[in-house]
C-alpha cells in the first residue's frame, strides 16, 4: 500500500507539470493580451513597447514559460494583471477560504441528508416516502442553484430575516450559501444511493443477515451501506472539488467574496498568472481528492485491488 | 477494516477543523473591523453603505484605470481641483492658480498646511513625483497620454529620450507648482480632478516597495476619507481623515462600499434598509418612475458602432449611411436600456462643455446622427448599386448583457427597417479587442467613456494613426486630421469649438464612421435622508459633500 | 465433468412429460424485448415517456403554432404579460416568448441528448477498458482524466469558440471535451468492483473474450450507475450550456436555448417573474419524465432487478 502511494505521488507530480505546460500554452494562444489594447493604441510605438517588455511579454513564449517554471519552483507564482500588482498567492489564498467553508457545509449537509433520504427511500422502496424522496431529488437536480439561491434569499434572508441576506462579514453569512448548493449535492446522493441499495437489498448476505436475525438498522448500515457507498464515493470527488472551488452564481448571488468568479474573470481578462496559479491549486486539489478516493476504495470494498498495488 | 473507517472519520474531522480555523481567520478580521465601524460610526446616522457592482482591482493610483478604482481612489486621495456638483473643477489641493497669457504656462499654488493622512506635509514635491511617474510605462494604468499629450517634453521623457528635468513642471517652492503645455488646453483644470494626476509621497511609496497599494497599512491619504478595511472582493470602509484640509465640511464620519455583482441581491438590501443606494434594472425603471426616492443621472461615455471603412461591404459610405439611419436611437435609449441612458445624436454628449463659458457643446452640434428608413432604404439601394451586390454583414460585439441587448437591438433594427439580416458575433472583451485591433471585422460595438470634459477627448480618436486604426475603423482623412491639428492650435473657444463640431459632423453623417448609439446612463433609487450624493460626470463617486439627516 | 469408467446402471430412463416439455414459462425474448415489455408495464415510466413524446413534440412544432417567430421583435409590446394574444407573453424585445419558449426547448433537448450520448459511449467505453485491463493501462488512463480536468474547462471552450464557428456544435463539442470523466471514473469504479465476483472469473474461464465480459456481464450489472449518471448528465449539460450564456459564451442572439431564457428571466424576478418560471417549469418538466423514465428503464434493464 505504501508503495502504492509513493508511486502514486509520483505520477501526481508529473500531472500536476503537464497541467501547467498545457495550460500555459492554451492560455497563451487565447486571442488578445492582458491590457485594454484599445486604450493602448493611445500610446507611442516606444511607449507601447515598454508596456510588453515591463510584463515580459516581449519574449518568446518558451522562454516566458521557463521563467514561470523556474519562479514556480520557488514558490512565486508572480503577480496579477487584472488586480494589478497583487501577488497571485494572495488573491487566491483570500479568495479560496470563504469558498471552502461553503463547499465544505454544502458538501456535509448534502452527504448527511442525502444518505438518509437514499436509504430511507431504498428501504421503503415504491411508499410515499420512496416518492417524496424522489420527488425531492428530481427538483434538487432541476432548478438552478441560483434560482434557489434567489429564492432562499428573498425569503429567508429579507422576508424572515433569519439569516444575513447578503455580504461576508460573520459566520451566519455563509448558511445560506452554502444550504442553496447543498440541495444539488442531495439529490445525486439520495438518487446513486438509492440505486445501489436497491440491488444491494436483494443479495443473499442480506437475506442471511435478516435470518441471523439482525436489526433492520444494524442490516442497513453495517451491509447494505458498506456495500453500496462506491458510486458516492466516486462521485464524491468531482463534488468537493467543484464546490470546495466555488460557484460562480451563488456566490455573486450572496456577495461573497469567493473563488468562483475570479475563474471566469480572470480567464476573460487574459489574466495569465492568475489562472495559472489557479489551475496548478485547482488541479493539486483535485488530484490529491482522487489518490485519497482511490485509497478509499480499497478500504470500503477490500474486493477491489488497485491494479498497480498488486505489483 | 473498522480502523480503516474510524482513520478515514478522523481524518474528516481533520479536514473539518482546518475549514473551520480558516473561515474564522476570514470572519475574524471582518468581524473586527465590523466592531471597529460601529464604534467610529457612532449613532449611524452620519455613516451610509454604498456599493459596487464589481471587485475593486487595485486601489494604486498608478495601476487604477476604471471607474471603480477611481470610485475609491477620488474620494481617498485629491488632485489640485475637485469637480463640484455641477462638474465644474474647484480648488482642492491648489487654493489658486495663475494662466499665462499663451495659456501655455499654469502655476498653482497649494494651501498652506497641507498634510497626508501620517501627518507629512504635502508639498508640489509629491505632485511632481507622481506627475513623472505617471509619464511613464511604470504606471500599469497605460494612462501616461493624459500627461504626455500636454505637458511640455512629457512624451520625450516617457520613452527616454529626454531626462526628468526637462519636463515642463517645476516645483520652485513647497507650495508651488508650474505646468507647461505644448498647447492651448482649455480643459487643463478638468485634467487636474482626474486621478492619474493626484499626487504621491515619494518616501512613503518608495518604502512600501511592491506593497503600494495592496492594503490599508499600504497607502497614504490625501483626500477627505481614509481606509479603515480593505478586501478587493467584499469593499472598501472609508472613515474621515482628519488630517484632511477641509475636514470640517465633510459630514459623513464613514462610508461603507461592498461589492454587489447581482442586481436582485442589492434591490433585497436595500429594501431591508442595509443599502442607501441601488442601481436599478432597465424592467423595474417603470415602477419606480414616480418614486420620490427615483434618480437618473448620464456619464460622458458614449456607446458606438464602429464601422470599418476598409472592410467587404462597408468600405462604401451609402452603405454605412443606410445602417446610420436605419437605427432608432430613441427607441434603443428609452425601451430596451430605459434606465437613463440618453439616445446619442453624435459621439460627443451634448452636455460637455464646449471651452465656451456658458455654452454647452450641444449648441454647436447640428446635422448629425439621424433616424430615417425612407433615407436609410435609398442610401441602401444606393450602396448596393455601387457594390454590385447585397453585402453580408456581422457585428463583433462583447458578451455582456447590455451590450448583446444592444447588438440584437441593431438586428432587429436592420431586419425590419432595410429586410437584411445581420449577424452577431459576441466575444469575450479581449478577443472582441483583437478582431478590432488587427480590423478583422465590419462592424463593433465600442465604447468611449472621457477622459476629460471637453469635446477633444473624442474627436481626437479619428485623427490618431500613431499606431493602430483599427479601432477607429482604419478611418485616415488629411481633411479631417487637419481640423483636429487646427483645433489644437487655436486659441479662439468659439471658433475652436466651431471646428470641433464639423469635424464631428463630417466623421458622422458625411462619412459615417461611426454610428453614434447612446451616452450611458443610470438609474437609481436613493435613501431620501441622503442628500449631496453624486457621480460626476466621469463616472466618479464623489462622497466628499455627502450628508444624512 | 471429465468422463470417467460410467456404467449403464447409473442411468434411469426420465418419463417424458409431454405437456412440461412444451410449456416454457416466459415468453422467449431477447434482453431489450425483455426490458421493453417491463418498462410498458411501468404505469410512471409510461406517463413520462409519453409526456416526453409531448415535450418533443412541442418543441418542434411549438414555434409554428403561433403567429409570431422566436426573432420577430414588436417594441411596442414589450413585457407583456401572458395573455391570449402571447399566450406565454413576451420579453423585452417584444418577442413571443411561446415561441421562444419551445424554440428554446428544442436547442436545450438538442444539447442535453447529444451531450448525454457522448458521455454514455465514452464515458462507458473509457472506464470500461481502463478498469478491465488496470496496470500500466489503467494509470495512464487516469493520468489523462487527471489532467483534462485540471486545465480548467473554460479555455477549451473559449479557444473552441474562437476557432470554430459559433454554433450549437461547437458549444456540444467545447461541452464534452470533459463532460465524459465522471461517467468514466463510475464504471471504472464499478467495474473494478465486479472485475473479482465470481461470475466474471466464471465467464473468463469460459474462455469468453474482454469484448463480451464488457458487454454482457460487466456492462449489464453496471447499468444502474450508467442510468443514474446520465439523468445527471442532462440537466448538468441544460445548465452548462446555460451557465456559460451566463458569462456571455455560447449562443448567439436571437437564438435561445431554456438556459439562456432562464438566465435573462433571473435577471426581471423583481418584476417579470413569468419569462424566469415558465422556461423553469419546462426544465422541470423535462428533468422529472427523464428521471422517472430512467429509474423505469433502470429497473426494466438491469439484470440483477429480474424476478
Amino acid at each position: 500500500m505504501n508503495r502504492y502511494i509513493l508511486k502514486r505521488l509520483v505520477y501526481l507530480a508529473v500531472t500536476l507539470l503537464v497541467i501547467t505546460t498545457l495550460t500555459f500554452f492554451l492560455m497563451h494562444s487565447l486571442p488578445g493580451t492582458p491590457f485594454d489594447e484599445d486604450k493602448i493604441s493611445r500610446l507611442s510605438a516606444a511607449q507601447q513597447q515598454q508596456i510588453y517588455a515591463s510584463y515580459g511579454l516581449d519574449k518568446p513564449l518558451y522562454i516566458q514559460f521557463f521563467r514561470y517554471l523556474t519562479n514556480m519552483f520557488k514558490g512565486d507564482f508572480g503577480t496579477s494583471t487584472l488586480y494589478l500588482g497583487m501577488p497571485v498567492s494572495r488573491i487566491v489564498l483570500n479568495r479560496i477560504l470563504p469558498s471552502a467553508l461553503i463547499g465544505f457545509q454544502a458538501v456535509l449537509f448534502g452527504v448527511v441528508i442525502g444518505l438518509v433520504l437514499g436509504i430511507i427511500a431504498a428501504y421503503r422502496h415504491n411508499t410515499s416516502m420512496d416518492y417524496m424522496t424522489m420527488i425531492i431529488s428530481v427538483l434538487g437536480i432541476s432548478i438552478p442553484n441560483f434560482v434557489v439561491a434567489a429564492l432562499l434569499q428573498y425569503f429567508l434572508g429579507f422576508k424572515l430575516g433569519w439569516f444575513p441576506v447578503a455580504y461576508w462579514e460573520s459566520y451566519a453569512n455563509s448558511i445560506l450559501p452554502s444550504l442553496a448548493l447543498s440541495f444539488g449535492v442531495i439529490a445525486q446522493i439520495a438518487r446513486f444511493i438509492r440505486t445501489e441499495m436497491l440491488s444491494v437489498l436483494q443479495q443473499d448476505y442480506i437475506l442471511m443477515a435478516q435470518s441471523k436475525g439482525l436489526s433492520p438498522a444494524k442490516i442497513l448500515v453495517k451491509h447494505a451501506l458498506r456495500n453500496s457507498i462506491l458510486p458516492v464515493v466516486t462521485i464524491l470527488g468531482s463534488i468537493v472539488v467543484n464546490l470546495l472551488t466555488g460557484s460562480l452564481a451563488v456566490e455573486s448571488i450572496y456577495s461573497v467574496p469567493g473563488i468562483g468568479s475570479l475563474f471566469v474573470d480572470t480567464i476573460k481578462a487574459n489574466d495569465y498568472s492568475t489562472i495559472l496559479g489557479l489551475t496548478v491549486f485547482y488541479s493539486a486539489f483535485y488530484v490529491v481528492v482522487i489518490l485519497i478516493i482511490d485509497i478509499l476504495y480499497c478500504l470500503i470494498d477490500p474486493r477491489i485491488r488497485l491494479a498497480s498495488a498488486k505489483e | 477494516m473498522k480502523k480503516a473507517i474510524k482513520s478515514v472519520i478522523a481524518a474528516l474531522l481533520v479536514v473539518s477543523t482546518l475549514a473551520g480555523c480558516s473561515s474564522f481567520t476570514g470572519t475574524q478580521s471582518s468581524g473586527t473591523a465590523a466592531q471597529g465601524e460601529s464604534a467610529s460610526a457612532g449613532s449611524g446616522k452620519d455613516s451610509i453603505t454604498l456599493y459596487l457592482k464589481n471587485e475593486i482591482p487595485t486601489l494604486n493610483q498608478f495601476s487604477a484605470s476604471d471607474n471603480i478604482a477611481f470610485a475609491v481612489l477620488n474620494n481617498i486621495s485629491e488632485g489640485l481641483y475637485r469637480l463640484d456638483k455641477e462638474n465644474q473643477p474647484q480648488p482642492a489641493l491648489a487654493k489658486d492658480v495663475t494662466i499665462s497669457d499663451d495659456q501655455l504656462t499654469y502655476t498653482f499654488t497649494l494651501r498652506d498646511g497641507l498634510k497626508w493622512s501620517n501627518g507629512e506635509p504635502l508639498t508640489s514635491k509629491d505632485f511632481q513625483f507622481a506627475w513623472l511617474r505617471q509619464m511613464t510605462a511604470d504606471a500599469r494604468n497605460n494612462y501616461s497620454f493624459i500627461m504626455t499629450d500636454y505637458i511640455t517634453n512629457a512624451l520625450e521623457y516617457s520613452e527616454g529620450k529626454a531626462t526628468a528635468d526637462k519636463v515642463g513642471l517645476e516645483a520652485p517652492d513647497d507650495t508651488t507648482l508650474v505646468v507647461h503645455l505644448k498647447a492651448p488646453t482649455p480643459y487643463f483644470l478638468f485634467l487636474t480632478t482626474f486621478v492619474p494626476y493626484f499626487p504621491q509621497n515619494e518616501a512613503f511609496f518608495q518604502k512600501q516597495g511592491d506593497n503600494f497599494g495592496l492594503g490599508k497599512d499600504n497607502l497614504i491619504y490625501s483626500g477627505p476619507f481614509t481606509i479603515s478595511q480593505y478586501d478587493a472582493a467584499s469593499g472598501v470602509t472609508l472613515v474621515k481623515n482628519d488630517n484632511y484640509w477641509d475636514a470640517d465640511n465633510v459630514k459623513i464620519s464613514s462610508a461603507k462600499i461592498k461589492i454587489i455583482k447581482e442586481q436582485s441581491t442589492a434591490m433585497n438590501l436595500y429594501k431591508a434598509g442595509q443599502l442607501d443606494r441601488v442601481e436599478l434594472s432597465s424592467a423595474e425603471v417603470p415602477s419606480y418612475k414616480e418614486d420620490p426616492e427615483f434618480s437618473t443621472n448620464t456619464i460622458f461615455r458614449t456607446q458606438f458602432l464602429q464601422i470599418n471603412t476598409t472592410a467587404e461591404g462597408t468600405k462604401n459610405v451609402n452603405i454605412r449611411k443606410a445602417i446610420s439611419c436605419a437605427i432608432d436611437n430613441d427607441l434603443l435609449a428609452n425601451t430596451i436600456l430605459n434606465n437613463g441612458s440618453e439616445a446619442a445624436v453624435g459621439v460627443v454628449p451634448g452636455t460637455m462643455s464646449s471651452g465656451v463659458t456658458g455654452k454647452k457643446f450641444s449648441s454647436f452640434q447640428n446635422g448629425l446622427k439621424t433616424f430615417d428608413v425612407a433615407k436609410a432604404k435609398e442610401y441602401w439601394k444606393k450602396g448596393v448599386a455601387e457594390l454590385g451586390k447585397e453585402p453580408q454583414l456581422s457585428i463583433v460585439l462583447d458578451d455582456d448583457t447590455e451590450t448583446k441587448d444592444v447588438g440584437t437591438f441593431i438586428q432587429s433594427q436592420l431586419k425590419d427597417n432595410l429586410g437584411i439580416d445581420v449577424t452577431l458575433d459576441s466575444k469575450t472583451k479581449e478577443a472582441r479587442r483583437t478582431l478590432m485591433k488587427s480590423s478583422d471585422y465590419q462592424m463593433g460595438v465600442n465604447a468611449w467613456g472621457a477622459d476629460y470634459d471637453d469635446a477633444m477627448t473624442y474627436i481626437q480618436l479619428w485623427a490618431d494613426h500613431s499606431v493602430i486604426n483599427g479601432f477607429r475603423g482604419n478611418f485616415i482623412d488629411e481633411s479631417y486630421d487637419k481640423a483636429i491639428s487646427d483645433a489644437k492650435a487655436e486659441v479662439d473657444t468659439e471658433k475652436r469649438a466651431e471646428i470641433l463640431a464639423s469635424a464631428e459632423k463630417y466623421l458622422i453623417s458625411d462619412q459615417t464612421v461611426i454610428v453614434p448609439l447612446y451616452y450611458m446612463g443610470s438609474a437609481y433609487l436613493t435613501k431620501s435622508n441622503v442628500k449631496d450624493l453624486f457621480v460626476t460626470h466621469a463616472g466618479t463617486l464623489e462622497l466628499k459633500h455627502v450628508s444624512v439627516q | 465433468m471429465q468422463s470417467g469408467p460410467i456404467s449403464d446402471e447409473l442411468f434411469r430412463p426420465s418419463v417424458k412429460n409431454k405437456e412440461e416439455l412444451e410449456h416454457i414459462s416466459r415468453p422467449n425474448l431477447t434482453a431489450f424485448q425483455d426490458g421493453w415489455l417491463r418498462l410498458s408495464k411501468n404505469k410512471g415510466s409510461v406517463c413520462s415517456l409519453i409526456l416526453l413524446i409531448l415535450l418533443v413534440i412541442l418543441a418542434l412544432a411549438g414555434p409554428h403554432l403561433t403567429q409570431f417567430t422566436y426573432y420577430g421583435t414588436d417594441y411596442n409590446a414589450t413585457y407583456q404579460a401572458p395573455s391570449m394574444l402571447h399566450w406565454f407573453g413576451t420579453d423585452k424585445f417584444g418577442r413571443d416568448q411561446w415561441a421562444r419558449v419551445w424554440y428554446g426547448t428544442r436547442i436545450s433537448l438538442l444539447i442535453a441528448v447529444v451531450a448525454a450520448a457522448l458521455d454514455l459511449i465514452v464515458g462507458v467505453s473509457y472506464g470500461a477498458v481502463s478498469a478491465l485491463f488496470g496496470g500500466k493501462v489503467d494509470a495512464v488512463m487516469q493520468r489523462f482524466i487527471e489532467i483534462l480536468v485540471g486545465i480548467p474547462n473554460l479555455i477549451f471552450v473559449i479557444l473552441l469558440m474562437m476557432l470554430m464557428p459559433a454554433s450549437v456544435w461547437t458549444l456540444i463539442l467545447a461541452m464534452s471535451i470533459s463532460g465524459w470523466v465522471n461517467m468514466a471514473r463510475l464504471v471504472r469504479a464499478e467495474i473494478l468492483k465486479l472485475k473479482n465476483q465470481e461470475f466474471v472469473l466464471a465467464a473468463r474461464v469460459l474462455g469468453t473474450s474482454d469484448r463480451d465480459i464488457i458487454r454482457k456481464h460487466m456492462i449489464p450489472n453496471t447499468i444502474g450507475v450508467i442510468v443514474i449518471n446520465t439523468m445527471f448528465t442532462i440537466p448538468s449539460a441544460i445548465f452548462t450550456e446555460a451557465f456559460l450564456s451566463f458569462i456571455g459564451i455560447g449562443l448567439q442572439e436571437p437564438k435561445a436555448s431554456l438556459g439562456v431564457l432562464i438566465n435573462s428571466g433571473f435577471q426581471v424576478i423583481n418584476s417579470h417573474v413569468y419569462l424566469l418560471l415558465i422556461p423553469a417549469a419546462v426544465i422541470v418538466l423535462i428533468m422529472v419524465c427523464f428521471s422517472i423514465l430512467g429509474d423505469g428503464m433502470r429497473d426494466a434493464f438491469d439484470p440483477r432487478m429480474r424476478n
